[in-house]
């Protein structure tokens, strides 16, 4: 009896060795490979709501290529370092005291602001939902617009992440006259008259709502006097 | 010592870990809704039961019998970290739709119930190939329902748009409970054709 309790303390501790030992070394080599997977799927969704027309090489691009890149998500790799390093400026503005938040600018070549991107999150009906809102330089227009990084159910909140969803957005209104608006997901189709209501997603209602409240808590927050002063610039 | 064709082919029909043994079902519910991902998973499992299967058939004269379970669930959960962290360096876009079910092939009774009926008793050689085969069988069923899922759900296979624009997409394909139909009928047609299903 006691030489079977050593044998079984002795062989959970080998075991324990063993795997630890061997999950250490996977988890070493594969971390740096990870992250910059993590990196640059942070990156393609800040790309897609800054939304640019041009491509990194001077190329106008076609619309269906902008669809595919900045809709849809599938930008070339190999574009994200150079887009980064020469054209996306990374800034932080004071929204309030002591309140200070990322605030993407992405320039065109002749060093001309062409879009703002930052992000907001909030809380869908399963989990949190991350986005990445884009701007016009008038600082009122949504120029592009992207969810990620949610566990809502695939098909229906889900579909937050689809390009049907994110288009819907493209050249909705913040401000209208200055004043900021109310901005609504709709419960089935938006009247398309209307600059700041967007189709909801049928079957989805809560993180429809959950979409429309953290937006507006964002944008409210941003229309705040920093960015009031970088409209005026 | 059974035939080794039978180890392997056994799992695909007459004994299949999904179908017959009733085993997996959460994770065929759960990853099936698009075929890049029940293929993706596929293979995941049957990797972890073939290496799985391997290594406790040749512990299985040490494993002190306290401890058995212990020590087969600390083997299988290793190597589903190991799995989980090659998918997260390698196929990133996958691994995030995959998300949680990864880590949860530790749990999938496939897994463990092979290692406790079958490993355990049986040599490395013939516990591997019946990894291999419990994992074609588990992925066989994941691949037929994901197909399915994926062509009335979306109208796509692999991303691909099969059917007219015009297609709707069927709601009840996308969520889980569709698998379980999906999975019903299949139960169904298998036992229909091959004739074995208990006498009541």
């Amino acid at each position: 009896m006691q030489k079977d309790d050593l044998h079984t303390i002795r062989f959970a501790a080998i075991i324990c060795l063993v795997c630890s030992m061997a999950l250490a070394g996977v988890q070493g080599t594969l971390r740096s490979t990870q992250e910059r997977n993590k990196r640059i799927d942070e990156q393609i969704n800040v790309l897609k709501a800054l939304a640019p027309d041009f491509s990194p090489d001077g190329e106008a691009l076609s619309e269906e290529k902008q669809e595919e890149y900045f809709l849809i998500g599938k930008v070339p790799k190999e574009w994200i370092p150079t887009y980064f390093d020469e054209f996306v400026e990374q800034n932080e503005i004071e929204l309030s005291e002591g309140d200070s938040r990322i605030l993407y600018q992405l320039k065109n070549p002749e060093g001309e602001i062409v879009s703002y991107a930052f992000p907001a999150e909030g809380k869908g009906l399963w989990s949190t939902v991350h986005s990445y809102v884009g701007l016009e330089p008038d600082l009122a227009t949504i120029r592009g617009i992207t969810f990620f990084d949610h566990g809502e159910t695939p098909g229906l909140g889900g579909e937050c992440s689809k390009p049907w969803f994110q288009r819907n957005f493209l050249g909705k209104k913040l401000w209208d006259n200055g004043e900021p608006v109310r901005f609504e997901v709709a419960k089935g189709s938006a009247d398309p008259q209307t600059d700041y209501k967007v189709d909801g997603m049928s079957g989805a209602t809560i993180t429809g709502n959950g979409i429309q409240r953290f937006l507006n808590k964002t944008f409210r927050e941003y229309n705040s006097a920093a960015f009031e002063s970088k409209r005026a610039m | 010592m059974p035939a080794i064709n039978k180890i392997v082919l056994d799992p695909l029909s007459d004994n299949n870990p999904i179908t017959v043994q009733m085993l997996g079902i959460c994770s065929a519910l759960a990853v099936t809704a698009q075929l890049p991902t029940a293929f993706t998973m596929s293979l995941a499992v049957t990797a972890v039961l073939c290496a799985s299967n391997t290594i406790i058939s040749l512990l299985r004269n040490h494993i002190p019998d306290k401890i058995r379970m212990i020590v087969e669930m600390v083997v299988i959960a290793s190597l589903v970290i190991v799995v989980d962290q090659i998918l997260k360096a390698y196929a990133f876009e996958i691994s995030k739709q995959l998300s949680v079910f990864v880590g949860l092939i530790i749990t999938n009774c496939i897994v463990m119930g092979r290692a406790e009926a079958f490993a355990m008793s049986h040599p490395p050689k013939e516990a591997f190939l019946d990894g291999l085969g419990n994992g074609l069988g588990y992925s066989a069923i994941l691949i037929i329902v994901g197909f399915i899922r994926e062509l009335l759900g979306f109208g796509t296979l692999a991303g691909l748009k099969i059917l007219p624009e015009s297609y709707p997409g069927n709601g009840l394909m996308v969520i889980a409970p569709g698998a379980f139909v999906v999975i019903g009928l299949l139960i169904w047609l298998q036992r229909t054709v091959t004739k074995k299903y208990e006498e009541v």
